[in-house]
């Protein structure tokens, strides 16, 4: 055995504000964990939603000045690689969090069967999110969905069409599990879905228009089957009615979500009532309204967020930084307390 | 339905008499822990039987009613407190406390109803492994460091000193209990990060904040304060042992309270 001289380097480090240290105290942190987890609690499960935003904000806030200044000042971060890359990829989960905030997009949108998605219905987006729904296109050609006995929904299989770029046609199916994903725009089918008369309207002013009425979604709101439309060119709103003629989904046994064949509209026009079935006309207003089939339409989630893969990777990059720390700090000794022959009095 | 319920039964009374002679053994200063260890696996036996009879039955795993998710969960924390009963015989008279918390549960799962429940389309999906393979994990990791808190803290309250004098010391049971708490936030945090991968590929939004989602981030929130607070301040055993005692009651409290105490939908159910 050699004995070796050891050498300490000096401390090179530059000197950091003490006001950086006093920041970057992990006693600061066991402060702001408990407002962070207020907070949250506060946003989301609180009667106060109004300030859910600034619950959240401001303690993340300060968790992220925390952070970036213990990192910048405690020693174990440069002893411990694995312990930094976790901190780092969490702070960069807060800033990604953030920049999901002010980007994303959420919103809804229905399509007739055989019909093009023509925007979305409800819309709620970040402030720097750059809308391009309008630019979309993509057509839905129907949908099947299965329900078992009792009426639980089994499998949506729903056919889209859409054109690439380069205007090479596409087609698939979309459904569960499996979103139409346009321009970074993802469509997920959901569980609203119902039914929509097509009409054919001559107000007698200029040429046919052909139009469908979305009704309430089906058989969520089966018992509520109507809606209004205003025809261009007539004053008064149409009021109609599907009346279906028939049990269209039987929950006593499997069966299929279809468009019903023995079913009539109710159209009520000021005081006047009167019934079509597909192919038949109505005089209404000095117009004509033709009620030309019945077809379905699909309601969509739509969402865009450009930070989901990075949250991912960022995620991913914690966790597995997170493993590799615990590995080095815990594993390297011996996990057994009975190798430390502090087992006393046990039989094997 | 009869053979599962009666395998399922079977594997009851083997865990409480797993659990039973574990207490009276700390009670009489006996070590009866090869029946102890027997007992457990053999009810683990009759328990999977129970459960694959059922898959099989349905066509699904134990994921949709609250009978199910008690029952693959008793199954699970058993398993993962069975395997730490086996591995670290130092800490196994720490099973006279973690039994009974498990009695609990199948004593809950006794009472609620073996019917048949509705499993989601959504559920088709491998997350659906992943995500809750690593929520039991968790909670695992979590429960076997509870046994410990629970001997720091009768030790330091003076309570069956002599019975528990052959454990390891107070610091070297703190020691072992926080190595198991950093897995757990290693399985709690893939836990989060699977949900949220099932979550967008299910409903087209990776977190939306519902009860289960903010609960568990809490109980996240809460374990990363415990594994601060001990770092930092040095806290002692009993310290250490009580921040244990509060990341289990609130893991506990999200796991089997906030689904069957909520309505709002985490389970994609409609």
């Amino acid at each position: 055995m050699t004995a070796e001289a050891t050498v300490v380097a000096p401390d090179i480090r530059p000197l950091r504000g003490s006001w950086l240290r006093r920041a970057g105290s992990l006693r600061i942190t066991l402060v702001i964990l408990p407002m962070l987890a207020a907070g949250v609690l506060l946003a989301y499960e609180g009667p106060a939603q109004e300030y859910a935003t600034w619950a959240l904000v401001l303690p993340l806030t300060l968790l992220a000045g925390n952070l970036m200044a213990a990192i910048a000042t405690h020693p174990a971060f440069r002893r411990q690689g694995a312990l930094l890359v976790f901190h780092l990829a969490l702070l960069a989960l807060v800033l990604l969090v953030a920049a999901s905030r002010l980007c994303y997009l959420k919103g809804t949108a229905e399509v007739l069967s055989g019909g093009e998605f023509a925007g979305l219905k409800e819309r709620e987006a970040g402030p720097w999110h750059r809308d391009r729904t309008a630019d979309l296109r993509f057509e839905s050609s129907g949908f099947t969905i299965a329900y078992k006995s009792g009426l639980r929904r089994a499998g949506t299989h729903n056919r889209v069409r859409w054109r690439d770029g380069s205007g090479l046609p596409h087609e698939q199916t979309v459904g569960d599990q499996e979103p139409l994903v346009l321009d970074g725009y993802r469509f997920y089918t959901t569980h609203h879905k119902g039914f929509a008369p097509v009409f054919a309207w001559n107000s007698g002013k200029g040429p046919t228009e052909v139009g469908s009425v979305h009704l309430p979604a089906y058989p969520e709101h089966e018992h509520r089957q109507w809606n209004e439309w205003h025809p261009p060119g007539l004053g008064q709103p149409v009021w109609i009615q599907l009346v279906i003629e028939e049990t269209l989904l039987d929950p006593s046994g499997p069966t299929e979500f279809r468009v019903p064949a023995g079913h009539h509209l109710v159209i009520r026009h000021g005081d006047r009532r009167l019934e079509l079935r597909p192919g038949e006309s109505a005089n209404i207003g000095g117009g004509e309204l033709r009620y030309v089939e019945l077809r379905t339409w699909m309601g969509y989630a739509v969402f865009h967020d450009w930070t989901v893969p990075w949250l991912l990777a960022t995620c991913a990059l914690a966790v597995l930084s997170l493993a590799w720390h615990v590995r080095c700090k815990h594993f390297s000794r011996p996990w057994r307390p009975d190798d430390h022959g502090e087992l006393r009095g046990m039989e094997s | 339905m009869e053979t599962e319920l009666r395998l399922l039964w079977v594997a009851i009374v083997a865990y409480v008499l797993s659990g039973s002679v574990a207490i009276f053994g700390l009670v009489l200063k006996r070590r009866p822990e090869r029946f102890v260890l027997t007992a457990m696996a053999g009810g683990l036996l009759f328990h999977v039987a129970a459960i694959a009879l059922r898959w099989d039955r349905l066509g699904h795993g134990p994921f949709v009613t609250l009978f199910e998710i008690l029952s693959s969960n008793v199954w699970s924390l058993t398993l993962i407190y069975c395997l730490a009963y086996w591995r670290y015989r130092a800490v196994r008279p720490a099973a006279a406390f973690v039994m009974p918390l498990l009695f609990v549960l199948m004593g809950w799962l006794m009472l609620s109803s073996p019917e048949e429940g509705h499993f989601p389309v959504t559920y088709r999906t491998p997350w659906l492994y992943i995500h809750v393979g690593l929520s039991k994990v968790f909670l695992g990791c979590v429960l076997i460091a509870l046994g410990m808190a629970i001997v720091v803290l009768l030790r330091r309250r003076g309570i069956a000193l002599a019975r528990l004098a052959g454990m390891p010391a107070d610091g070297r049971l703190d020691d072992l209990a926080y190595r198991f708490m950093a897995l757990g936030l290693v399985f709690q945090s893939l836990m989060l990060v699977s949900g949220a991968i099932w979550a967008q590929d299910a409903w087209g939004r990776y977190w939306a904040w519902d009860p289960l989602e903010t609960w568990s981030f809490v109980t996240w929130l809460l374990l990363a304060f415990a594994l601060h607070l001990r770092l930092t301040l040095r806290t002692t055993a009993p310290t250490g042992a009580w921040m244990i005692v509060a990341v289990f009651g609130l893991a506990f409290l999200t796991f089997f309270g906030v689904p069957f105490v909520t309505t709002a939908p985490h389970k994609g159910a409609i």
